[in-house]
């Protein structure tokens, strides 16, 4: 048996050690863009100076050798042929396989507006290439706009402003992270980068942008009109999957992504799929576990996803940590809110007919894990005698004979 | 692998395995790593890492400082490499993690005490100081 992985990120790197754990003899080939293992998630802290190239990597130092892989680094795939089991790379060299996984990844979408496609001095926040470039840009440029406020947005102004660079936030959303809080939690950010010097516009986009006679950005124009400075542009507005070297190959896509099933098989039986390249559910987590279920079935161990539960996340921006579960604005005669308020800390939680739907916590995280199996279980919690707070593991409380926990199903 | 079994009949709530994890990771933090806490019919839980077979807090780790150890089996977290992201403290189903109170950066969890044992093997204080012999250290078998 001979596998391939395509990517070097959460999906494929959880690939390989999957393979290599269940086949030890069989020959792994990984192919990547990347030159090294590194996590794109913590990028703003390489920008910032604060991690070396060295501890963005997220797996071991010898991860090569450690899982006897061959690892063609540096090169792109542009083509596939399911029919001859090969993958074809951009220097015309193909490699054959038996089982492909494809964990390509996405890549930074730049939305349509008007002349920002053709300008020079425009970057997205994904790759390391990209963090060079802004390294660059921190040096020079004196206007930089980073276009949406979500969490890859607020990654960056918080590396810039590591160098000591004041970014503009430009955000369509009334308030920044719209997704991930509400109006009250996003306003402690708000606040908090206003502080810091962090000019921030919010309930608008960015019409068009002009440019020079080099191409390069001299000005944004917003969409109320304002004229706003500028000289460089970040783009963190959504990310667009790798399937383009998929077109004409007859393998499913879907206008998100590549398709595959629970069990990470696409629409040919010997190619698997994982991570962000579904375009579904672009996070770490999701991406991690469908790379471990795919190369478990490649490997004839059969084992489906069954974590869907992608509305997550957690932030620490400027040092205030906060948590959003669910959907955390949802309004409706059914829905109730409950909000607790210290000195420190901002919590809400939102019910409806006995089961939590969204939560978001901010200034206090400890013990919140429950909160998300509560959700995604959609466990009545009615039978909890205990302000909806203060719940915790205690009143579902199951030990296997291994001594783990477990939920019971409900 | 060695896990610490529950024996909810026995706890008597006394948070005496709370007191001890706090005490044998006094140099590095004022929390503890292990909590008690008290269900609808009043009734105490002990809240201890299950060091899982498949790791919540691991797979959603994207510094990898959350790892598995595979000869111990045993779930280990370096804060050097730590991002203080905490998707961690999110993704335990069973709440157990959180971060250190004073600066909010390094996460409280459990390393079945391997720092108190020359050779690195587990020795929990909680199991060792439990009056009501609750908490104990057990061999398990991982699949």
């Amino acid at each position: 048996m001979k596998y391939v992985v395509l990517g070097s990120s959460a999906a494929g790197v959880n690939g390989v050690r999957e393979l290599r754990r269940l086949d030890a003899d069989s020959e792994i080939v990984l192919i990547s863009k990347d030159k090294e293992i590194y996590s794109r998630c913590i990028l703003h802290q390489y920008l910032g100076g604060k991690r070396t190239m060295e501890r963005l990597c997220f797996a071991e130092k010898d991860f090569e050798t450690l899982y006897g892989i061959t690892w063609f680094k540096e090169r792109s795939c542009t083509h596939l042929k399911p029919e001859e089991k090969e993958v074809v790379l951009e220097n015309g060299e193909t490699v054959s396989y038996d089982k492909l996984l494809i964990a390509t990844g996405s890549h930074t979408f730049v939305p349509p507006v008007k002349n920002l496609k053709e300008a020079k001095n425009v970057v997205g926040f994904r790759n390391i290439e990209d963090m060079e470039v802004l390294k660059d840009a921190a040096k020079h440029a004196k206007h930089i706009i980073v276009m949406g406020a979500g969490l890859v947005g607020l990654d960056c102004a918080s590396g810039f402003l590591e160098l000591g660079v004041k970014v503009t936030l430009v955000e369509m959303a009334g308030w920044l992270l719209s997704k991930q809080l509400d109006k009250r939690a996003a306003e402690a950010y708000q606040d908090a980068f206003a502080g810091r010097g962090v000019k921030q516009y919010y309930g608008v986009g960015i019409a068009e942008v002009t440019l020079d006679e080099e191409n390069r950005i001299t000005e944004a124009v917003l969409t109320d009109g304002t004229r706003l400075p500028c000289d460089f542009v970040v783009v963190t507005a959504g990310v667009r999957s790798n399937v383009e070297f998929l077109e004409g190959t007859g393998i499913e896509l879907s206008r998100f992504g590549l398709v595959y099933d629970e069990t990470g098989k696409t629409s040919d039986d010997n190619i698997y799929g994982a991570g962000d390249v579904s375009g579904s559910s672009p996070i770490w987590p999701v991406a991690v576990k469908e790379g471990i279920v795919a190369a478990s079935n490649m490997a004839g161990v059969p084992r489906k996803m069954t974590d869907f539960f992608a509305s997550k996340s957690t932030m620490n921006f400027l040092g205030i940590p906060s948590m959003s579960l669910g959907d955390v604005n949802l309004e409706g005669e059914d829905i109730e809110v409950e909000v607790k308020k210290t000195k420190d800390s901002y919590k809400k939680i939102l019910h409806k007919n006995g089961k939590i739907v969204g939560a978001v916590l901010q200034g206090d995280l400890a013990y919140g894990g429950i909160l998300q199996q509560l959700i995604a279980r959609k466990i009545d919690v009615r039978r909890v005698k205990k302000p909806i707070f203060d719940i915790d593991y205690s009143d579902f409380f199951h030990m296997k004979e291994n001594f783990e926990y477990y939920f019971e199903e409900e | 692998m060695y896990r610490i079994k529950i024996d909810r009949s026995r706890c008597i709530g006394c948070l005496t395995c709370v007191t001890a994890c706090v005490v044998s990771h006094e140099t590095e933090s004022t929390d503890a790593r292990n909590r008690v806490v008290i269900d609808s019919e009043t009734r105490p839980a002990p809240i201890f890492c299950r060091h899982c077979e498949r790791p919540e807090c691991v797979y959603t780790c994207m510094t990898g400082a959350m790892k598995k150890n595979p000869q111990t089996g045993y779930v280990e977290y370096d804060k050097e490499q730590c991002a203080s992201c905490y998707m961690c403290i999110m993704s335990c189903p069973y709440g157990i993690l959180k971060y250190d109170s004073i600066r909010n950066v390094e996460i409280m969890k459990c390393n079945m005490c391997v720092h108190r044992t020359e050779d690195g093997s587990a020795n929990p204080m909680c199991v060792e100081k439990c009056p009501m012999q609750a908490i104990t250290l057990e061999e398990v078998r991982e699949s």
